[in-house]
């Protein structure tokens, strides 16, 4: 590369959306950056390398699944002030959960039976029954969890992820998002920080990559013609360099060119779930939140540094009405396809570099609303971690009696971005990107990191 | 600081409860420590139950040791304890009812709990109370510097020194060794500057480099081989002076620097997020078209600003520049769900102000003003006092449809807040139809109020059918009738996802996610209607879906309407299918202007269950300071006001909301400021980078400008020049300067790698817009028309200019997001170009793509001389006749190759996307 290239242009070339291209001076550039970003102290060496975010759209409800409340069935239908709670709708009597709860593992951590195969590697869960957060409404509390911030113009975790730590193959993207339809809203916005570092969306409603991938495949020519063609751009791009003298950002474009026409063929290997063996298929299941629990997994095996990955489409944990029979059809296949990455990547020792994060936006309330359904609740919910320096078979913190309101060990969205970065030895607060005059992190100004989580 | 909702319920502020703050202004450290030196059996009971908790609970976050001393609130000394945190005092020594470190610790309120990681035992609580109680003896003295820092007082004269906000010198241009290369004054200056540097600037560029990067800058688009060639034959300084003046004067000029500005205003035809109470813009193209014009007809830039801020102030604008205040019309809102409490709408409300403050202060004053939200600003001269001045007026300004023709200024008000009522009422109406919650009676009654109120506004509109018959048709259909309300209890059991208002989709319609059903919206709402449209007679049909009316149907009755939206929370989850035309509050071809009104804004809690906004025409608001921006704490009440460093004179304004004495303080007192900030961007704009690279931070953190005196020296001609673009515009692009290769030099580069100095132009990449407009006007398939609703860029059939693109918030297409098109939800001060292996695959594979190729070789005469054909794509493409070995390449490469094949390579090419 031309060596009057500035640091400047250097910056500005560097790939984004689908990977940032092969860069010469951009490993020099992103060690400097790790350095200067690396958690605290001394003797803390990063745990793991990749994460993985499972987002349970609508707000699944902890009660019913992680955080067993006997005295709802003492108190069922009664209403005492400690419930007395604005909540987004109007809320009625205090509503026992149906499912029964049981000790698993070594840990002894309490799973209801909704949950059957997380409940089998239950000492490989970091449950924390404390998470907060402040808005009840989807929206702004989505934005909140993805992002730290209740308005929808921040960057993303995922995108601070990239931004912080780079990517590990330039021929995908830093940090990609599946879900059904392939948006992410939110979940995956870039904000202020550099478009590269924008999540990429797939829809993991296929297993074939050409749907998955726009432009992915030339349709007019076959690879040895299209390289044929490629070799005439470049060599027209050369020409048109020594008549112009050359610039950074034309030796980018002809290595991005180069990068492209490989990636027609790297992608498709990567993103083709169709190879995946029989036992693989068994272990998963075969939902479409499947497809995305194994492309997960298959990213994370090619260097991607964070996947989310949204179950079901629009937001189904959103139970307002006919809780009980929502979660006995919903759960199956969450329950199945989120304990088999798990346990796949440990089976690839896997999960030791990677850390894996299970949660909604928010939990729901412990009273009824419309008699049979559950409103938002973010005074108290349940997510968990697993892998990536977390310590497995935990239980930290707990919410009142009625599974209302964290008050013991509260953990807010904050601190679970900070200790997410922490794991993947970044300093949250050092993390930064100056911005309309100041400088902004993920966290703002909140944060800590809950080291009792931390194996 | 914004977000600062989440700062107080995460703790941070907490020390400061309202009602204690008054009782406890003052008080002093002896008091704290009970008069004199705090008793013997005091230091005991201070020394064995409350200096141990406050050690191991309080201390990591709230003493010297603490890494970050939290809400600026030591405790570990009487001094500290005693000066309180950011929000005041903690301790009211003998009260303990009133002490908010009392309130705290006893979590009462767990938002606004400590310690945040667990509560104390009761024990320790009640010793607590009980050493307060006391008087709070304490025997540690930690000194002054024990005191976390407080912001330092500011001198105000000082501050106003500060370059940016001086007034503007013209100044003699320095001497320079070879003044013959200059042309304009600003070659003194950079000459000037290389010199100083041992540098010299470099050679003119080659005529065809030179026309090219003419075109590019002033339209966007390319000479045509004609054009070129003439210029070649002639490149005389003459023959580019009436390039220069033809180019202004076309109207694809307003085409490409309109869309400049149109960064600066963030717009975008839809909100960060699409629910009931923020709905799309379809008739945003209106302000975008008068942008264009405005630029096209060189509009002074002070008029042009001003008209943005207040037309609707201004006695006597013409009908057509109402359209300018799209600017605040059409800014970004977010959902207000009705069923939150009181302090989370008003933050909701107060981050819409926010916005508009930002975008102003940024976008046309260079300063960070947002940042004095939560406390004064860091480095600027800035106050949370100046910073709630400023967003009072925009407290003070309500949203709202303006008809495009004339109407009695007076009616005209009424209709406004008569249609912003209307479509509020509705919402809440049909909100609670569809979710009656637990108490179906309440919500019932409220809903019959609701609407009462809805009939006597309805009736008010029936007013106006004698007299203004245009705009009572308008209004009655933007009235869309709730359902009458339903005997039964709606069944809730049939709800798939019964959260209509947010989550658009329910599983029910066959939406798969709330980004999907906002793309099926975006393409139903902006499908152009009527072929009333102006000019929009010709623009292509809507978009795809237009064959699906049940999947296209259901999602605009979601978002384009008030009244449908609701009902399709409508219990059911069942949204009724098929487009109904009167559910769309807006169609983009209504003859309306997304505007705004003076209106003072209200957030109204006095129902515990449904928070109401009010607004009250013609009154305007004044907001209090928000210590840590907590609107549950609110403290002085500021009169609405200019910052007072900008000030000369009083900055309060008086005349309504005050948008035109903001208008008219920017252009006065603040001119110096206005006019350095827009000659900078304009600069950045022509040179591809400006000389203060933080072109909306002009303030202290802000980069130095590489030509401090140039900047001023035309800024202040660019006033003396009647605030003229197309002035600046010419004293730029006739410039020696901008006329030099871009070619890099090793010896310069050596010195100046960065181009600081201007040793060379800097060479570019295109952006979005010239990318796409320049492949369709390559490829001879570039529509021409100007003007209308918007089209999707993504779309192969059309190929109108990308500036008549429909832009999102947040949800933006592929094309404009893969080649680094700003995000619209704020004001953007600059693009980033990236280059991205994707949009390789885009280049090699697109069917856009594709489509171009063929277009450019349907233009190759038929002729069995296929060198002739290679030479005749080689012209169209690169403007040349083909050189070295491109002839020959070309001919070994149809050996097996086919000339469409080909084509697409021409067109892949670096030099299609170079900006010389």
């Amino acid at each position: 590369m031309n060596r009057l290239i500035s640091r400047r242009e250097m910056l500005r070339s560097l790939g984004g959306g689908l990977g940032s291209v092969a860069l010469y001076g951009m490993l020099a550039d992103e060690k400097a950056r790790a350095a200067a970003i690396a958690s605290g102290p001394p003797d803390f060496t990063p745990m793991a390398k990749h994460s993985i975010v499972l987002f349970m759209p609508g707000g699944p409800s902890h009660i019913d699944m992680f955080d067993p409340k006997p005295a709802l069935q003492l108190h069922a239908g009664e209403r005492p002030d400690a419930v007395n709670v604005r909540t987004e709708r109007t809320t009625g009597g205090l509503l026992p959960s149906p499912f029964r709860f049981a000790r698993h593992g070594q840990s002894g951590l309490e799973i209801s039976e909704l949950l059957p195969n997380l409940a089998k590697i239950a000492d490989d869960l970091c449950v924390v029954r404390s998470m907060h957060t402040f808005n009840p409404t989807h929206t702004p509390a989505r934005s909140l969890f993805h992002s730290g911030n209740i308005a929808a113009t921040r960057p993303s975790m995922g995108s601070w992820i990239s931004y912080g730590l780079g990517s590990e193959n330039k021929n995908l993207p830093g940090f990609v998002a599946l879900s059904a339809g392939g948006g992410g809203g939110p979940g995956l916005r870039s904000g202020f920080l550099p478009s590269r570092h924008q999540g990429v969306g797939f829809d993991y409603s296929f297993e074939d990559p050409e749907k998955m991938i726009r432009d992915l495949r030339n349709r007019q020519l076959d690879p040895e013609a299209q390289r044929r063609q490629l070799d005439l751009i470049q060599s027209l791009n050369r020409g048109h360099n020594e008549i112009v003298g050359g610039d950074g950002f034309l030796e980018t474009r002809i290595a991005a060119m180069e990068t492209a026409f490989r990636m027609q063929s790297e992608a498709n290997e990567a993103f083709d779930l169709r190879g995946e063996p029989a036992s693989i298929r068994e272990l998963y299941g075969t939902s479409p939140y499947a497809n995305g629990c194994i492309l997960a997994r298959r990213l994370i095996e090619r260097g991607v540094r964070t996947v989310h990955v949204y179950s079901g489409a629009g937001q189904p944990w959103d139970d307002h009405t006919r809780i009980n029979d929502n979660l006995r059809n919903r759960c199956p296949d969450m329950d199945k396809a989120s304990a088999a990455l798990i346990t796949d990547l440990k089976q690839r020792g896997l999960l030791d570099e990677t850390a894996v994060v299970w949660g909604g936006e928010f939990g729901r309330t412990p009273v009824s609303e419309s008699g049979d359904g559950r409103d938002h609740n973010p005074f108290g919910f349940t997510m968990f971690m697993a892998g990536g320096g977390f310590k497995g078979g935990t239980c930290y913190g707990a919410t009142d009696e009625f599974g209302f309101r964290a008050v013991e060990n509260r953990v807010s969205i904050h601190d679970l971005h900070a200790t997410l970065l922490h794991v993947l030895g970044i300093d949250h607060e050092k993390l930064t990107y100056r911005y309309a005059g100041r400088d902004f992190r993920l966290t703002d100004v909140h944060g800590e990191i809950i080291r009792p989580l931390l194996g | 600081m914004r977000g600062s909702f989440f700062i107080v319920l995460a703790g941070l502020a907490l020390f400061g409860h309202g009602a204690a703050r008054g009782q406890a202004a003052e008080v002093k450290a002896d008091s704290v420590a009970g008069g004199g030196g705090p008793s013997a059996e005091g230091v005991e009971f201070f020394e064995k139950h409350i200096r141990p908790v406050l050690v191991a609970r309080c201390y990591e976050c709230h003493s010297a040791q603490a890494k970050k001393v939290k809400g600026g609130l030591s405790l570990d000394s009487r001094e500290a304890i005693a000066a309180g945190g950011n929000n005041g005092a903690v301790i009211l020594p003998g009260d303990v009812e009133n002490s908010p470190l009392i309130h705290a610790i006893r979590w009462s309120d767990p938002d606004q709990a400590m310690p945040p990681k667990g509560k104390l035992a009761a024990e320790e609580i009640a010793k607590l109370e009980e050493w307060v109680r006391m008087g709070a003896p304490d025997p540690r003295s930690g000194g002054a510097g024990a005191l976390p820092a407080k912001a330092k007082s500011r001198d105000l004269e000082a501050d106003r020194r500060w370059w940016a906000f001086v007034p503007l010198n013209a100044s003699a241009p320095p001497a320079v060794a070879r003044p013959e290369w200059a042309r304009t004054t600003i070659d003194f200056f950079v000459l000037g500057a290389l010199e100083k540097r041992q540098l010299q600037p470099s050679a003119k560029a080659d005529p065809r480099s030179l026309l090219l990067r003419l075109y590019l800058d002033l339209t966007g688009l390319r000479p045509s081989r004609e054009e070129m060639d003439a210029f070649v034959r002639d490149p005389s300084e003459a023959a580019w002076a009436q390039a220069v003046d033809r180019l202004l004067a076309s109207p694809q000029y307003g085409e490409r620097w309109g869309r400049y500005w149109l960064d600066v205003a963030r717009y975008a035809e839809d909100n960060p997020t699409t629910e009931a109470s923020n709905p799309p813009y379809p008739n945003a193209w209106r302000y975008r078209d008068w942008v264009i014009d405005a630029v096209n007809r060189d509009l002074p830039y002070d008029q042009f600003v001003s008209l943005q801020l207040a037309a609707d102030l201004m006695p006597g604008t013409a009908r057509g520049e109402m359209a300018a205040t799209g600017f605040l019309g059409i800014g970004p809102v977010y959902h207000k769900d009705a069923r939150l409490s009181k302090d989370v709408i008003e933050n909701l409300c107060m981050d819409d102000w926010d916005e508009r403050v930002d975008v102003v202060s940024r976008g046309v004053l260079g300063l960070t003003v947002s940042c004095a939200r939560c406390h004064d600003h860091k480095t600027d001269p800035i106050s949370t006092r100046d910073y709630y001045a400023l967003a009072g007026v925009f407290a003070s300004t309500a949203a709202g449809p303006r008809p495009v023709t004339d109407v009695d200024p007076a009616v005209e008000t009424r209709a406004m807040a008569a249609a912003q009522r209307l479509f509020y009422l509705s919402y809440v109406a049909n909100l609670l139809r569809g979710d009656p919650g637990s108490s179906p009676v309440e919500a019932r009654q409220k809903v019959e109020g609701f609407v009462r109120e809805l009939e006597s506004i309805r009736s008010e509109i029936a007013d106006l059918r004698e007299s203004h018959p245009l705009l009572h048709a308008q209004l009655a259909k933007l009235d869309r009738r709730p359902q009458p309300y339903e005997d039964s209890i709606p069944d809730k059991s049939a709800a798939a996802t019964p959260e209509a208002p947010e989550a658009a989709p329910a599983a029910a319609t066959n939406v798969k996610s709330p980004e999907a059903s906002v793309e099926a919206n975006k393409t139903a709402g902006q499908a152009p209607d009527k072929p009333d449209a102006p000019s929009s007679d010709g623009a292509k049909p809507g978009p795809g879906p237009t064959g699906a009316p049940s999947a296209v149907g259901a999602n605009t009755v979601t978002a384009n309407t008030v009244g449908a939206d609701a009902a399709g929370a409508n219990a059911g989850g069942q949204r009724t299918a098929g487009g109904d035309e009167r559910g769309r509050r807006f169609r983009e071809a209504d003859p309306f202007f997304h505007s705004v009104f003076d209106a003072g804004v209200w957030v109204n809690g006095s129902d515990p269950d449904l928070t109401r906004i009010d607004l009250k025409p013609g009154v305007a608001r004044d907001l209090p300071v928000l210590p840590g921006g907590n609107v549950a704490k609110p403290g002085e009440v500021v009169p609405r006001g200019f910052p007072v460093v900008l000030s000369k004179g009083d900055p309060a304004f008086r005349e309504g909301s005050g948008r035109r004495e903001l208008a008219r303080k920017i252009f006065t007192d603040a001119a110096p400021l206005a006019a350095r900030v827009m000659v900078n961007r304009v600069w950045g704009w022509h040179f591809g980078r400006p000389l203060v690279d933080t072109t909306s931070d002009f303030g202290q953190q802000c980069d130095k400008p590489t030509h401090p005196e140039l900047l001023d020296d035309l800024a202040a001609r660019f006033v003396a020049h009647g605030w003229s673009l197309k002035w600046l515009h010419r004293e730029l692009v006739l410039s020696a300067t901008y006329q030099q290769s871009s070619r890099t030099r090793p010896e310069a580069a050596g010195v100046d790698p960065d181009n600081r100095l201007l040793w060379r132009m800097n060479p570019r990449r295109l952006d979005a817009e010239s990318i796409r407009d320049c492949l369709l006007q390559t490829a001879g398939t570039l529509d021409p028309r100007a003007g209308g609703p918007s089209s999707n860029a993504d779309q192969v059939e059309n190929t109108r200019r990308t500036v008549y693109s429909r832009i999102s918030r947040g949800r933006a297409g592929n094309f404009l997001r893969l080649f680094d098109f700003p995000e619209a939800s704020m004001h953007s001060p600059g693009r980033e170009t990236t280059t991205t292996p994707l949009q390789q695959l885009f280049v090699m594979n697109s069917p856009f793509m594709r489509a171009q190729a063929e277009a450019l070789v349907r233009t190759v005469p038929e002729t069995a001389d296929t060198p002739e054909k290679v030479r005749v794509l080689i012209r169209r493409v690169f403007l040349r006749e083909p050189g070295g070995r491109e002839l020959e390449q070309a001919l070994q490469y149809l050996t097996t190759g086919t000339l469409l094949d080909y084509a697409h390579a021409l067109l892949s090419t670096n030099e299609l996307i170079f900006w010389p």
